[in-house]
């Protein structure tokens, strides 16, 4: 089922691309997404300069002196900037997938264990955004709403939550139909026992895996977004938007576009090894 | 997309309709129904773009009269244009215009949106039609690597995998740097200098119809770098939903009775295992051709590609409503479009599909 939803769903358990791993493998993955939340989280702590106020010579190239990163067209520090701008990336990714969790895993678990016309009607209109191109309207709402990093976030999540709603309900029929449902039935557990206390705990595994497997694809999308010019505004750092104001400099000095670039290609491919990490260590249904 | 979950367990199971009502056969049912949903779909695109454009941030009546109007003449043009009627009143007007091609006139260019949509969209559907050839093939090769077991054929997967990954504006960057800074083999960016006399607004297509072969080979060039960028994340998708089906379906019954016969590998693969397996693959290529047309708009803008979506780039800068209205319906249409034929296809190809 995960393989109809998630463009990047993973063919077998346990591997990349084939290659199996191990449990030491897994935990170690999942240390490099605690490392890049720690480094997100401390960013300002870390960044050696103001990132938003100019420091030394224009466009020095990487392992300059002072300047691991080198600077860019005003002489900004394009270490500062970077982290930064992964604190910002990193937070709103994960804001993204929490709030979808969060409204598609209360939709799904209501759908799936009302079943019947509540089952219908939320299921019905989860497919309407389903069958919506997400990435678009979102476009056109951040375009709506003005520019400015909430409301990128806002039109994201809009589109966000269908597809944990979908997963989370099929997850929650399937549970239900188990024999400790039916023993919880018949001990006289009420509706809102049986949900909390029986349904909810065995859905959170997958929910958990699908979220991580899941936050490399909002950290592209967010990016291309502020590629956009749809991020925040111009002198606060946010990789995409960087990317985009240094284009021009492409090949006198490919490292001003390029190092932001970079990152995110960093932040996604930790965020889809964690992912796989995070799934090989959880007990979830495949 | 409940299809493909059909589709799914009815690999594993082979599920039958279990009643047939009223005498309509099932895939006639299912096309009237998918047909149905599709009309609806438009309409509720209809409605959130319609919504967007009334909280959208400019006020049409003091930009019909122009800045410095006094507050009476912006009323009385509020009256005209009919900004005072009920916001359903408005709505149905937008779509009357909508489907009769009116969609506004553009705030940056001056010109209707219409107008600027016919004239950029050629140039997105050639990218995107070229990228999405590009990634079935790339996609099938990944699959049918990894499914076979070929030697290096991981090396492959591994750096399909890890291109995905990227950002697809950080790799336009570094293709540009390299094949166009450092080697000088493609151009940065842009379309050919070839006159196109029609009649599909296409470079390539409209070249080769005119037997014009230097030109035909620009168009190609141009076109060489900005699809292959916009085909690797598609390619993977498709790839790794193909791959899984090609080992569930490998591993099927049928499949060991046809080797045990002594068939070999590829006559196994072609006869008895591609047909089963191919139906998740497609619909997921049909979601990622509507991915495309979204993620085209960052491709074409490193590019500078003359079409639709260098043009929303350059609408959201300067919050031109009217035309990202415009974008928005039309590349959500072909989206919605795009998945209903597909689906439809399925449908008429495999009547399990339609079971539902």
């Amino acid at each position: 089922m995960s393989v109809a939803y998630a463009p990047r769903a993973r063919i077998r358990p346990g591997s990349i691309g084939g290659v199996a791993l191990g449990r030491p493998v897994s935990w170690l993955l999942v240390a490099l997404l605690v490392l890049v939340t720690v480094v997100a989280l401390a960013a300002p702590l870390l960044a050696p300069f103001d990132p938003v106020q100019p420091v030394g010579g224009l466009n020095l190239p990487p392992l300059s002196p002072g300047h691991l990163l080198g600077t860019d067209q005003i002489g900004r520090d394009l270490l500062s900037r970077t982290l930064l701008g992964i604190r910002v990336s990193w937070f709103s990714a994960l804001a993204v997938v929490a709030s979808g969790l969060l409204v598609g895993g209360v939709i799904g678990l209501v759908a799936g264990a009302a079943g019947g016309w509540v089952d219908t009607v939320l299921m019905r209109i989860t497919d309407l955004f389903l069958a919506l191109p997400g990435a678009l309207v979102a476009i056109a709402v951040v375009a709506a709403l003005g520019p400015g990093l909430l409301h990128t976030l806002i039109g994201v999540s809009i589109f966000w939550w269908p597809y944990y709603a979908r997963i989370i309900r099929g997850e929650t029929k399937a549970l239900a139909a188990r024999p400790h449902l039916e023993a919880a039935r018949l001990a006289g557990a009420g509706r809102i026992r049986l949900v909390t206390r029986h349904l909810l705990p065995g859905v959170v595994p997958t929910a958990v895996v699908s979220a991580s497997l899941d936050v490399g694809n909002v950290v592209l999308l967010l990016a291309g977004l502020s590629f956009l010019g749809l991020g925040q505004a111009a002198p606060a750092p946010e990789l995409g938007a960087d990317t985009a104001r240094a284009l021009s400099q492409l090949l006198r000095q490919w490292w001003v576009p390029g190092v932001p670039g970079i990152a995110v290609l960093v932040l996604s491919l930790v965020a889809n090894l964690g992912g796989d990490g995070i799934r090989n260590l959880l007990p979830a249904r495949r | 997309m409940t299809q493909l979950q059909t589709r799914l367990t009815g690999l594993a199971g082979g599920t039958r309709p279990a009643t047939r009502t009223l005498g309509v056969h099932p895939t006639v049912r299912f096309l009237l129904r998918r047909l149905g949903a599709a009309v609806l779909l438009l309409f509720v695109l209809s409605l959130v773009v319609f919504t967007l454009s009334t909280i959208a941030p400019g006020d049409p009546a003091r930009a019909y009269v122009g800045a410095n109007a006094s507050n009476a003449a912006v009323a009385e043009a509020r009256a005209r244009l009919g900004l005072d009627d009920p916001f359903l009143v408005r709505y149905a007007r937008f779509v009357g215009h909508a489907l009769t091609g009116d969609l506004g006139r553009s705030l940056r260019t001056r010109h209707p949106v219409t107008a600027d949509l016919a004239a950029f969209l050629p140039a997105t559907v050639e990218l995107v039609l070229t990228a999405f050839v590009l990634a079935l093939v790339l996609g099938a090769l990944f699959a049918v690597s990894g499914a076979l077991r070929w030697p290096g054929g991981a090396v492959g997967r591994g750096v399909l995998l890890l291109l995905a990954t990227a950002p697809p504006f950080l790799l336009a960057i570094v293709g540009v740097v390299v094949f166009f800074g450092s080697l000088g083999w493609l151009p940065a960016g842009g379309v050919g200098d070839f006159e196109d006399p029609g009649p599909f607004g296409m470079q390539a297509l409209d070249s080769l119809l005119h037997g014009q072969a230097d030109a035909w080979a620009d168009a190609i060039w141009h076109l060489a770098l900005p699809s292959v960028v916009l085909a690797v994340a598609p390619a993977v998708a498709v790839g790794r939903v193909l791959r899984a089906s090609l080992d569930t379906v490998l591993g099927m019954d049928h499949v060991r009775t046809a080797r045990s016969k002594g068939l070999t590998e590829r006559r196994v693969l072609v006869g008895h295992v591609v047909r089963n397996a191919i139906g998740p693959a497609l619909s997921m290529a049909g979601l990622q051709l509507g991915f495309m047309f979204a993620g085209v708009v960052v491709v074409e803008q490193v590019f500078s590609w003359p079409g639709i979506g260098n043009y929303l780039a350059a609408s959201i800068p300067v919050a031109d409503f009217p035309a990202i209205a415009g974008v928005t319906l039309v590349l959500g249409a072909v989206y919605v479009i795009t998945n209903t034929v597909v689906d439809l296809l399925q449908a008429l190809a495999d009547p399990r599909v339609s079971a539902t």
